[in-house]
């Protein structure tokens, strides 16, 4: 120590060793860990850390130290995780919840085209058939099972992040999910008038069945609308 | 006898609503500002830690009394800004009676015997 204090440059060294970025991670990884805490709860502590590390370096404490203090008052990440379940333990299911509906939503529209898609294929017999159907669910599902997979594997996490701005507030949302059911409707409503007009048969409205197919993902983007995370929810107002 | 301590948990969890919204009422202002402005005004008696502070604001925030906006700060960073809604200015107004009616209650009986520490 002694030795340490005749060479400013010395501590400098030692300081700059530590690596604040590091730290930062490991913090961040933790805080991760917790299931209780949302995205935006870390991202808010996060940007808390920041400023009581900033304030400790004011008052001439080294990267350490101000680190070590900072999150110390932040709290441990297991304590945070309770108090904020504590506060509102409905909060992480909701938006749970919504994450889970917006999946369901999606592949829902994804189905509905693919099955749009394979009526159109003429059938000639019961193994066609089978096969035409096997086809339509294998469609569906291996969009939603290689975006599940990539991302699990943290893979084109950058291109998802940018992908969740359609979902920053409950305007872009409606909008963004009623193209979606749209082009599944107007998708449908094709298919229908295409075999409809194929087999001469005019007995069913095939304006309707894109009514009624269209019925059960507006419940579904109704209910998406409704558990959007607070924190999404925010509507510019204030200057 | 007694030193002047820290104010006890059950005081610091009932004044920390009208604190909130006190300091809110004042201007908009973000979690790590806010705790040290109660620390400043209190002299270091009321000691807020931030997992405490938090779940209140965002209690706050579910129930109308104020809200949040994401915003850059002057140092380029973002950071979550709380400000007090219409509906929690009228909440204010009450909780200042109710705080002053307690406090004028114990300030007249504490007048005559004057507490020495």
């Amino acid at each position: 120590m002694a030795d340490r204090s005749q060479h400013p440059g010395q501590i400098m060294e030692t300081q700059t060793r530590y690596d604040l970025n590091t730290a930062f991670e490991n913090w961040r990884a933790e805080l991760a860990a917790q299931p209780n805490l949302t995205a935006e709860v870390r991202r808010e502590l996060e940007t808390h850390l920041r400023d009581a590390i900033a304030g400790f370096q004011q008052r001439g404490l080294n990267d350490e130290e101000s680190f070590w203090l900072a999150r110390k008052r932040v709290g441990q990440p297991p304590q945070l995780g309770e108090e904020f379940a504590k506060a509102d333990p409905a909060a992480v299911w909701r938006e749970r919840l919504f994450w889970m509906w917006l999946a369901i939503f999606l592949s829902g529209t994804l189905g509905s085209l693919a099955s749009s898609v394979t009526i159109l294929i003429p059938i000639k017999n019961y193994t066609a058939g089978m096969a035409t159907q096997a086809t339509s669910i294998l469609l569906a599902s291996l969009i939603p099972i290689i975006i599940a997979v990539s991302l699990a594997r943290g893979k084109w996490l950058a291109l998802f992040s940018k992908m969740t701005r359609l979902v920053e507030n409950r305007l872009r949302l409606i909008i963004a999910a009623c193209i979606c059911v749209a082009l599944s409707s107007s998708v449908r409503i094709a298919a229908f008038a295409i075999i409809n007009a194929r087999y001469n048969d005019h007995s069913s409205s095939f304006i309707l069945q894109g009514f009624v197919s269209s019925i059960h993902p507006i419940i579904i983007l109704l209910l998406l609308a409704w558990l959007l995370p607070l924190q999404n929810q925010k509507i510019p107002k204030h200057a | 006898m007694y030193k002047t301590s820290m104010l006890a948990k059950d005081m610091v969890a009932a004044s920390a609503k009208p604190l909130l919204l006190s300091i809110l009422a004042e201007g908009e202002s973000y979690g790590y500002e806010i705790i040290q402005k109660v620390r400043e005004l209190s002299g270091g008696q009321i000691e807020w830690s931030d997992g405490m502070l938090y779940p209140v604001l965002h209690r706050l925030e579910r129930d109308g009394l104020i809200e949040s906006e994401w915003k850059e700060a002057d140092t380029g960073r973002q950071r979550k800004y709380y400000f007090i809604s219409t509906a929690g200015r009228k909440v204010l107004k009450t909780e200042r009676q109710q705080w002053l009616t307690v406090h004028n209650t114990l300030g007249k009986l504490w007048k005559h015997k004057p507490v020495t520490i």
